[in-house]
């Protein structure tokens, strides 16, 4: 076999994307088992949106499919390009503030404004790629960072009041009849569900492609790419217009299902949850993001219900534990089998100890 | 009948108040070996980075086959048929050895921006990779990662990312640096092999003067950023000024 057979033959695409199958699989039966198992409803009662915990629990995954795909987005800026940007919240954010302007004070549909909110994201994700060449690493963390700000300052200023709803937050935002986030509970799952798996499909092949390779590349040593040929700038800008886009869908789909969209949406903290959840599933693994971002999602939810005001101190000890224990995330240490418990329990001993050495 | 494909005119370049690389002209002719050589600090690698386009120059042209390549932005450089290596091992520390050479292979190519095809599509990157790979002796080393490869491996991996693109000029910053004196005159008859067979032009620049002598067609010898003297290797050993340039310096540490 040659080397070329090797390294380009793959195994069929429903063999490759078995995971994939069998989530949407479960994703599409959850609602029905958890009206049959724990409501003891009639499982008419997934498609009537009757009250419960099938509807309560589809609304909690639309929550985890929206930071999922903002999460993916992030992990293709930072994971797989390698650009630290601190203020990845503001794509989110314009996402989120556009959309509920445009179908409320705007008065338009919901296609239309969609498509608009592609087209400003596009131009957010262009005035990112101003500052590339100028500013590098921590620099352009920095410069990212402080345009979020502004965007943070402005959502929240009062001079635009009637629009953004200032600090109180966006609310009245109407909703579509065919989409309404209670009334039709199910079908907003669905759709969110669709979105999310036709843009992780997309996510992969994108990253699997000659420019994938080339963001892959950029973020190992740039310079060399450089030499090699390639206008690294126009590659990194490809990958945050996608990523603005993605993101900025996110924040669409969470202005849609949320009653109030705040500015903590344009945050640091908001940045640093997409952060965290492409750690928790694996930097650069593009799917570690759905896992990152439902595990954080869920352990949130449950930690903060259970344990109330110890949650956060559980959240962060789990974050450590982690780190020591999954240092490439859940997704990225299953693809290496590298999980040797024995190895944490070594960092975290020498953690302990106060010694360096490794 | 001289055909020269690189020539520099007048090349300066300053840092500050130190002047790297002062007032250099010189003729590469196509097809040769032409190899660098000069102490330490004599300005070889400033001059390599202005003609590969990695710097740019405080005064002077760089002429490519007649055309002007001085200013030229540095991913530019291979369209032109240049490609260089780096003194320093310069690779995709964390990549496959094999991604390492498809990548410098599609860089030329114009598939870059197909995002929405998978990379297996486009089998020729992965062939001429391949072939590469051959050439250089590292086929069996395909799925390494290039960072856990030995050094000797690395060197030849950099030589192999160089020649994917089949560019007209190789131009080589000490490819032997470091490597186990056993090993050097593999690579040095590999670049020789290369360079006649697929009538390329060498520009080297080397510290090991026993290589330079016997591979070299012509040796332009540098001193203090300038040009001290150009010729076969006959002509440089026989030159005083260039024992001067060697010796001396060797005197004066020796007091």
């Amino acid at each position: 076999m040659s080397l070329v057979d090797l390294a380009t033959t793959r195994k069929p695409w429903i063999v490759r994307h078995r995971l994939l199958l069998l989530g949407v699989l479960a994703a599409v039966l959850f609602p029905f088992v958890i009206a049959i198992v724990v409501d003891g409803a009639p499982i008419s009662a997934v498609w009537e949106n009757a009250d419960g915990n099938a509807k309560f629990l589809q609304g909690l995954a639309i929550e985890v499919v929206v930071l999922a795909l903002y999460a993916m987005s992030y992990d293709l800026v930072l994971g797989v390009s390698g650009l630290l940007s601190f203020g990845h919240a503001m794509f989110f954010a314009v996402g989120a503030y556009s959309l509920g302007i445009l179908l409320k004070s705007a008065g338009l549909g919901l296609v239309p404004s969609l498509l608009i909110v592609m087209g400003i994201a596009v131009l957010v994700a262009l005035l990112f790629a101003v500052v590339l060449p100028r500013v590098k690493g921590i620099g352009f963390a920095l410069v990212t960072l402080g345009l979020a700000s502004v965007t943070g300052i402005i959502i929240s200023s009062s001079e635009f009041k009637d629009y953004t709803g200032a600090d109180v937050g966006l609310q009245g935002v109407p909703s579509p009849d065919w989409l309404n986030p209670t009334d039709q509970r199910f079908r907003f799952y669905l759709v969110s569900m669709g979105v999310l798996v036709l843009v992780y499909l997309l996510y992969q092949r994108l990253v699997d492609s000659p420019t994938g390779k080339v963001l892959v590349a950029v973020r190992d040593n740039e310079d060399r790419a450089l030499m090699l040929g390639y206008s690294t700038f126009w590659y990194k800008t490809f990958a945050l217009i996608v990523a603005s886009m993605t993101a900025a869908l996110a924040g669409s789909l969470h202005t849609l299902y949320q009653p109030i969209v705040t500015p903590e949406v344009a945050g640091l903290g908001f940045t640093v949850a997409a952060l965290l959840m492409i750690l928790i599933g694996g930097v650069g693994t593009v799917s570690g993001a759905i896992v990152g971002a439902a595990v954080f999602r869920l352990t949130e939810f449950y930690l903060d219900r259970w344990f109330e005001g110890l949650s956060n101190l559980l959240i962060g000890a789990g974050y450590i534990l982690l780190v020591l224990f999954l240092p490439y995330g859940i997704v990225g240490t299953w693809r290496t089998r590298s999980n040797r418990i024995g190895e944490g329990r070594s960092r975290l001993a020498r953690l302990l100890s106060g010694s360096k050495g490794e | 009948m001289s055909d020269v494909l690189i020539r520099t005119e007048g090349l300066r370049k300053e840092f500050g108040a130190l002047v790297a690389v002062d007032d250099v002209s010189v003729s590469i002719e196509r097809g040769t070996l032409h190899s660098i050589i000069g102490p330490n600090g004599a300005g070889k690698t400033t001059f390599f980075n202005l003609v590969s386009g990695t710097i740019k120059p405080t005064a002077g042209r760089v002429y490519l086959d007649g055309d002007d390549v001085t200013n030229i932005p540095v991913h530019r450089t291979i369209h032109h048929g240049i490609g260089r290596s780096f003194q320093i091992t310069n690779l995709f520390p964390s990549l496959t050895v094999l991604e390492n050479v498809r990548l410098a292979a599609q860089a030329t190519g114009s598939d870059g921006f197909r995002w929405w095809r998978s990379h297996a599509r486009f089998t020729d990157y992965v062939s001429r990779a391949e072939e590469v790979l051959t050439q250089v002796g590292l086929v069996e080393r395909a799925f390494d990662i290039a960072s856990n490869l030995p050094h000797g491996d690395q060197r030849k991996l950099e030589l192999a990312m160089i020649l994917a693109p089949d560019p007209e000029v190789l131009m080589l910053d000490e490819p032997t640096a470091g490597m186990a004196a056993e090993q050097v005159p593999e690579l040095i008859a590999l670049i020789r092999d290369v360079q006649t067979s697929g009538d390329k032009t060498v520009v080297l620049v080397e510290h090991n003067m026993g290589v330079v002598m016997n591979t070299s067609d012509r040796i332009t010898v540098m001193a203090q950023g300038a040009v001290l003297a150009e010729g076969t290797p006959d002509e440089i050993s026989a030159n005083e000024e260039v024992k001067v340039a060697y010796l001396g310096s060797l005197y004066e540490d020796l007091g």
